[in-house]
C-alpha cells in the first residue's frame, strides 16, 4: 500500500511540476479576485459576502472541471504521445494499478482545484465584503438561521460529483484514443454544447431523455430542495450518473490493460 | 552450460493477419552480450516490446529466469532493465526527478543507489537540469541510468549507441562488457551498426521478416588457431610463379584477384607457404586471414534485402 502511494506521488509530481498547472492556479485566483474587485467598484457594497461567494462559485466552478479534464486527459494520453508510456509500464506493477494511480491523482487534482476555488472565494470576499462591509447584512442564499457555509459546502459537494463524472469521461476517452487533444475537445464539447441541446430536448416528452448523462450533470439545481423538472429527484440523478461512471471506468480499464503499446 | 536467463520459445506475433514474428526461439545465457540484428522492419522492436510485456504474444512463450512474461509479469519484469527505442523521458522534469520517478516504482532502490547510477553514467554535472536541455547522448545516458537502477539481471537496449560520440560509444561498449563479465548481467542489444556489434557482442542473432535466419558465436568464429584453418591471403608480385612454387611445395593454392593468392592453412602451413614463396624469389608484401566482416556476413545472409 505504501508502495502504491508512491505511484500516486509520481503522478502528482508530474502534474504539479508543470508550468500548465501553475497557470491554472493563477487563472483561478485571478478570476475570483477580478470579479470581486469589479463588484466592489461597480456593484456597490451593500451585499453579504456569502452572496458574492455563491455567485462567483456558480460562475467559475466550470474552470475546476475544465482544468481537471485537461490534467486528467493529459495524464494518460501524454504518456503515449511523448513515448514515456514504455518506460512507465515496464515496472513491477500491473497496468491496472498504474492506471488507478493516475485516476486517483486526477481526482486529487479535482479536489485541490475545487478547494482552491472555495478557499480563494471565501478569503477574497471576506476581505472585500466581510471585513470592509457591514457584516450584519443578511445573505439571500439561505433563510435566516441556516448556515451559509453549510449551504456552500453542499453546493461544492454536488458540483464536485458532476465534475468527477465529466473528468472520468475525459479520462476514459484519453485511455481509449490516446490523444489528449481529442479527449479534452470531446469531453468539453459534450459538456458545453450537448449539455445545452439536451436541456432543450428534455422539455420534449420522450422517456429516454431521462437517462441521458447530460440531463443529470447539473446537480446544483437540487440545492434548494425544489422539485426538479419532470419530477426527477437527486437520488435518480445520482443513480444515472453512477451507472455512467461505472461504464466509463470499465471501458477505460479494459482498454488500457489489454491493448498493445506501440507508441 | 549454465541454464538460460531468457528463453523465447516459438514466439509468434500476428497483427491483422500479417505475421510480424514467426516462431522465434532464442536462449540467452547469464553474463553474455547478445546482439540482435536485422534490417529495418524485420521485427526487432516488436520482439523487444514482447519481451518487456508492452505487446502480447499471439502464441509461444517468453520467460525470464523461469517467470513467464505473460503469467508472472510483475516477477519477470522486476529482473529487467530496458530502453525501448529512444530513451524518452519527462522533458519538463530534471534528470534527477526522472530517476526518482522510476526509483519509486521499484522495490529497494535507495537514494545512494540513485546517486551511484548517476556517477556511473557520468551525469553528475547536469542531473539537476531539465531533460529538455539534454543532448541525445545525455538522454541516452539517462536512459541507461533508469534501466540500471534496480540492478537488473537482463538489460535490454535498443540501439544503445545512438547519438553518442565516438568516446561515448567506446565508454558504453566497455561498460556493457564489464557489466556482463563482472556482474553476470545478460545484455540484449539491438542495433543496425554491425561493426559496433562485432566489437561488443559474444553472440548475434540475425532476423529477417520476423524469422531467425542465423545465430552465430563471434568469440570463436573468427581468426585462426592451432587447430583451426582459415583462408589465408598472400599478396605477391607474380601470381603464376607463386602458384607454381606453392604446388611444388605440395600446397594447394589458387589465385584470388590481382596480386593475391589464397590457400587454406593452419599456422604451420602458412609458415611453410611463406618459406616456399620467399625461397622461389617471390616478393611477399602481406599475409592476412580472409575474414569476412560481420557486415559482409549480414548482407550475405539477409541477401542485402531492403525494408520489407
Amino acid at each position: 500500500m505504501a508502495d502504491f502511494m508512491k505511484l500516486v506521488q509520481n503522478e502528482n509530481m508530474k502534474t504539479f511540476l508543470r508550468a500548465r498547472t501553475v497557470a491554472m492556479v493563477i487563472i483561478l485566483a485571478a478570476a475570483v479576485t477580478s470579479v470581486s474587485v469589479l463588484w466592489l467598484a461597480f456593484g456597490g457594497r451593500d451585499v453579504s459576502m456569502w452572496d458574492v461567494v455563491y455567485v462567483e462559485s456558480s460562475l467559475l466552478y466550470f474552470l475546476v472541471t475544465i482544468f481537471t479534464v485537461v490534467a486528467g486527459a493529459g495524464t494518460v494520453a501524454e504518456e503515449f504521445s511523448s513515448g514515456t508510456i514504455k518506460l512507465l509500464l515496464i515496472r513491477p506493477w500491473s497496468r491496472s494499478k498504474i492506471l488507478l494511480s493516475k485516476y486517483i491523482s486526477t481526482v486529487a487534482f479535482a479536489l485541490f482545484m475545487a478547494a482552491l476555488l472555495f478557499v480563494v472565494t471565501l478569503v477574497v470576499n471576506w476581505l472585500c465584503f466581510g471585513l470592509l462591509n457591514d457584516p450584519s447584512i443578511p445573505t439571500s442564499i439561505t433563510d435566516a438561521g441556516e448556515s451559509p457555509f453549510a449551504y456552500m459546502l453542499r453546493f461544492y459537494g454536488l458540483s464536485f460529483i458532476s465534475s468527477i463524472v465529466t473528468v472520468t469521461l475525459a479520462f476514459m476517452l484519453s485511455a481509449v484514443f490516446r490523444s489528449a487533444v481529442l479527449a479534452i475537445a470531446l469531453a468539453l464539447f459534450l459538456m458545453l454544447i450537448v449539455n445545452n441541446v439536451i436541456l432543450l430536448l428534455s422539455s420534449l416528452p420522450y422517456k429516454w431523455i431521462d437517462y441521458v448523462l447530460f440531463v443529470h450533470l447539473n446537480l446544483t439545481r437540487y440545492l434548494d430542495d425544489l422539485p426538479a423538472a419532470g419530477g426527477m429527484t437527486l437520488g435518480f440523478s445520482l443513480t444515472v450518473l453512477g451507472v455512467y461512471y461505472v461504464l466509463f471506468m470499465a471501458i477505460a480499464w479494459i482498454v488500457f490493460s489489454r491493448r498493445d503499446v506501440a507508441a | 552450460m549454465e541454464t538460460s536467463v531468457v528463453r523465447l520459445h516459438e514466439v509468434t506475433k500476428r497483427i491483422g493477419g500479417r505475421t510480424i514474428i514467426d516462431r522465434l526461439s532464442l536462449e540467452l545465457r547469464p553474463g553474455e552480450v547478445f546482439g540482435f540484428l536485422g534490417p529495418n522492419g524485420s521485427g526487432k522492436t516488436t520482439t523487444i516490446r514482447m519481451m518487456v510485456g508492452l505487446m502480447s504474444l499471439t502464441s509461444g512463450e517468453i520467460s525470464i529466469n523461469g517467470f513467464s512474461i505473460a503469467k508472472d509479469y510483475e516477477k519477470a519484469i522486476r529482473l529487467v532493465g530496458a530502453i525501448v527505442e529512444n530513451p524518452e523521458m519527462y522533458k519538463y522534469l530534471s534528470g534527477y526527478k526522472n530517476l526518482l520517478h522510476y526509483a519509486r516504482m521499484m522495490p529497494g532502490v535507495t537514494e545512494e543507489r540513485v546517486q551511484e547510477v548517476i556517477r556511473l553514467v557520468g551525469l553528475e554535472a547536469r542531473i539537476r537540469d531539465k531533460v529538455k536541455t539534454y543532448s541525445l547522448g545525455m538522454r541516452q545516458r539517462l536512459g541507461l541510468a533508469q534501466a540500471l537502477l534496480h540492478k537488473p539481471k537482463l538489460l535490454i537496449l535498443d540501439e544503445p549507441t545512438n547519438g553518442l560520440d565516438p568516446a561515448g560509444i567506446r565508454e558504453m561498449r566497455d561498460y556493457l562488457r564489464r557489466l556482463a563479465s563482472e556482474e553476470g548481467v545478460t545484455v540484449f542489444v539491438s542495433s543496425h551498426l554491425l561493426s559496433e556489434m562485432e566489437l561488443m557482442c559474444d553472440r548475434v542473432a540475425i532476423i529477417q521478416s520476423g524469422r531467425l535466419i542465423d545465430l552465430r558465436d563471434l568469440r570463436t568464429g573468427a581468426g585462426m588457431t592451432e587447430e583451426r584453418t582459415a583462408r589465408m591471403l598472400f599478396e605477391v608480385d607474380r601470381i603464376e610463379a607463386a602458384l607454381d612454387a606453392l604446388s611444388a611445395a605440395g600446397l594447394a593454392a589458387e589465385s584470388a584477384g590481382p596480386g593475391l593468392v589464397v590457400l587454406q592453412g593452419d599456422r604451420e602451413r602458412t609458415a611453410s607457404a611463406n618459406a616456399a614463396l620467399v625461397g622461389a624469389g617471390i616478393s611477399v608484401y602481406s599475409i592476412r586471414p580472409d575474414v569476412k566482416s560481420l557486415e559482409d556476413q549480414f548482407l550475405e545472409v539477409t541477401g542485402g534485402e531492403r525494408i520489407g
